[in-house]
């Protein structure tokens, strides 16, 4: 009868552990050489669909981003739906849209490991690269709004011919200085723990592919040395990257909170924008997660359910602190008893595009409290990725809300009016959201999107402890 | 610049404690630390393995990158005013709030280039031990080099097999890689 019990127990001990196994890829390891075949088939196949796929978001990004982009150049930017009193349409909103949608990378990224958030490490690069490209996609549109693109060099500060110096405090000049900086900082913060990946890929490839590994790579060997200086920039740059997350949509926000433009002149545009960058980003890397684990090949080893809710529970805090952050906003705003804004909050919730405000909110706030408290929910990949798509097209109707929609209706009723973005703007958008797709694309054939080195570490740290009668998982301190 | 023969000791992914003992074997046989040198596929650290700290100067080029950053922004934002003063009525000629944002941003903006030139230029820094490497390292083994002081009595290789290593010889007659 006892042994009968020790075997049932051992059994059941057994299960345990297989389900907890299959649930955390911290439990689950598999020898490093067989995950760096994964990650490596995983960069080097490519089927007819992902030709197809490329070849269609490139003609989309010819067509609808430079030929649309040069023909607007061309002709004059009056084909555009930006006419007194709106002078900041889609480009401006689509601009702050790929900024905030930057700053998951460094939130995912660098947060998570300060905070040595152990579910971070399988899609930490695929976060950042989703930084670096969203940067790069909002990074075209002071170029693309300024209408006569051969005249940008007159934004770069430098004396002129007048003799007159420039302003480097203004608000254009934080601007340039704070989109620059993050994106050298977050270029470099995806290309630093990407070595010893890059290192494991020259080892792996031959021919050209081997001879770019190569460089890249720094003649990386995995020293003593090596790993430390490695680990030092790493800690450096988590640190140092989260003030220059905040300072970023911070700086975004202050183009439109430090003029006394009715409705956004606030002094909580800051963090307001801040919590929306935040949580776009996150349901954009949600996004992406799925998509991957859906196209790449073995990535469902690597992105799990758990990830998914682990990221649906940060989505729904911050969903919550958007929600509080909006109404702290409109509240104070109400209250402050300016004709002009009182107006214009009426209108958001009134007027004929108030479908736009609604649908904010409605993506923002009601489809994120009502599903993501599920726990079967939060795991379903298909579920989330419905829910996160549903969450940026809430932001971009957020951003929408505040920019075109609150200049349209400004203090003197006799400049008010409509802005009907046109085909060419909406066109101009969806380009960029083509190129970057494309990018992320191409990268993924380039670069190992799974930090091997990184899961490999964590699965060493990570076993399971016997307390009482469960095996519960727990982490050891290896650093 | 180290002459003698380059060894390698091979362990797998899982024999981390093997591989601590076998420095301790080498160290015990007077192989001193310094011709000893660690490469792995995951960052061991050094208390793990019972090593000497290795150090690092990425942090104070960093630093130092952080300070020219920080008079980078004050002579952008201040030179400009002292060239030509713009008086606006009311207004201060050096305000000192709106300098702030563009001293921020480019001191981080030193910081966070000159971590990454610190590594660069720590990389391209000669370094002292032995040289060599193997690709398995990158599957997560764990490579231990050594090389044997002339003095030294290292001929009792068996220790280090009955741990489990793997010997390679000679490795500085090796391309790094291809």
């Amino acid at each position: 009868m006892a042994a009968e019990t020790s075997y049932l127990t051992g059994a059941r001990a057994d299960l345990e552990q297989s389900e907890l196994a299959e649930e955390h890829l911290m439990l689950d390891p598999r020898p490093r050489e067989e995950m760096n075949q994964m990650v490596m088939e995983a960069m080097t196949t490519t089927t007819p669909v992902y030709w197809a796929w490329v070849g269609g978001l490139a003609l989309i990004v010819a067509v609808c981003l430079f030929g649309v982009w040069g023909y607007m150049t061309a002709t004059g930017i009056g084909i555009t739906g930006i006419r007194r009193p709106v002078f900041w349409g889609v480009f401006i909103v689509t601009f702050v849209f790929w900024i905030g949608i930057s700053h998951a990378g460094t939130f995912v990224s660098a947060i998570l490991r300060v905070f040595k958030a152990e579910f971070r490490r399988p899609f930490t690069r695929a976060a950042e690269l989703m930084t670096t490209f969203g940067l790069a996609g909002g990074a075209m549109y002071p170029l693309i709004h300024l209408g006569r693109v051969w005249t940008f060099y007159y934004m770069v500060p430098y004396p002129n011919a007048r003799w007159l110096w420039p302003n480097m405090r203004s608000p254009l000049v934080w601007d340039f200085l704070a989109i620059t900086t993050y994106l050298l900082s977050s270029t470099i913060y995806l290309y630093l723990p990407l070595i010893p990946d890059l290192a494991m890929a020259r080892d792996r490839t031959t021919g050209l592919r081997h001879r770019i590994y190569r460089l890249l790579a720094l003649g990386w060997r995995g020293t003593e040395a090596e790993w430390h200086r490695l680990r030092k920039a790493i800690n450096i740059f988590a640190f140092a990257i989260i003030p220059v997350m905040f300072s970023v949509h911070t700086i975004v926000s202050w183009d439109f909170a430090v003029g006394v433009v009715a409705g956004w002149h606030s002094t909580i545009f800051g963090p307001y924008f801040i919590i929306g960058a935040i949580l776009s980003g996150v349901a954009a890397v949600v996004t992406i997660l799925f998509v991957l684990r859906s196209a790449m090949r073995n990535f469902k080893y690597f992105i799990r359910p758990e990830h998914f809710d682990a990221l649906g529970k940060l989505l729904l805090v911050f969903s919550m602190a958007w929600a509080y952050f909006f109404f702290n906003e409109y509240l104070l705003s109400w209250y402050g008893g300016e004709e002009a804004v009182q107006r214009i909050l009426t209108l958001h919730a009134t007027g004929p595009s108030a479908w736009v405000w609604y649908l904010m909110l409605i993506c923002n706030v009601a489809i994120p409290w009502l599903t993501l408290w599920n726990r079967r929910i939060r795991r379903n990949p298909l579920a989330m990725f419905f829910i996160t798509l549903a969450i940026n097209v809430g932001m971009y109707a957020e951003r929408y809300t505040i920019i075109p929609l609150t200049l349209g209706h400004q203090r003197m009723p006799f400049d008010w009016g409509i802005y009907n973005p046109s085909i060419f703007e909406i066109s101009i958008a969806i380009g960029t959201m083509a190129m970057f797709c494309l990018l992320y694309l191409l990268a993924s054939r380039a670069i190992p999107l799974i930090p091997v080195w990184e899961v490999q570490e964590g699965q060493m740290a990570h076993s399971l402890k016997k307390v009482g009668k469960a095996h519960v998982p727990s982490v050891t301190e290896l650093e | 610049m180290i002459t003698e023969p380059i060894h390698l000791a091979l362990f797998e992914e899982d024999q981390i404690n093997e591989a601590a003992e076998a420095i301790s074997i080498l160290r015990s046989q007077g192989v001193p630390d310094r011709n000893i040198s660690v490469i792995s596929g995951v960052p061991l650290s050094e208390h793990i393995l019972g090593r000497p700290m290795s150090w690092s100067r990425v942090g104070l080029i960093g630093l130092a990158g952080a300070v020219a950053g920080f008079l980078a922004a004050l002579a952008i934002t201040y030179l400009p005013v002292l060239i030509y003063p713009l008086n606006v009525g009311r207004m201060p000629v050096f305000p000192i709030p709106t300098t702030l944002v563009v001293v921020f941003e480019l001191t981080m903006l030193g910081l966070l280039i000159s971590t990454l030139l610190g590594v660069f230029v720590e990389t391209i820094t000669p370094s002292y031990g032995p040289h060599g490497y193997d690709p398995r390292i990158a599957h997560g083994k764990i490579g231990i080099l050594f090389t044997c002081p002339p003095e030294v009595d290292c001929e009792s290789y068996d220790q280090l097999v009955a741990l489990g290593a793997e010997l390679t010889h000679n490795l500085q007659e090796r391309k790094l890689w291809p």
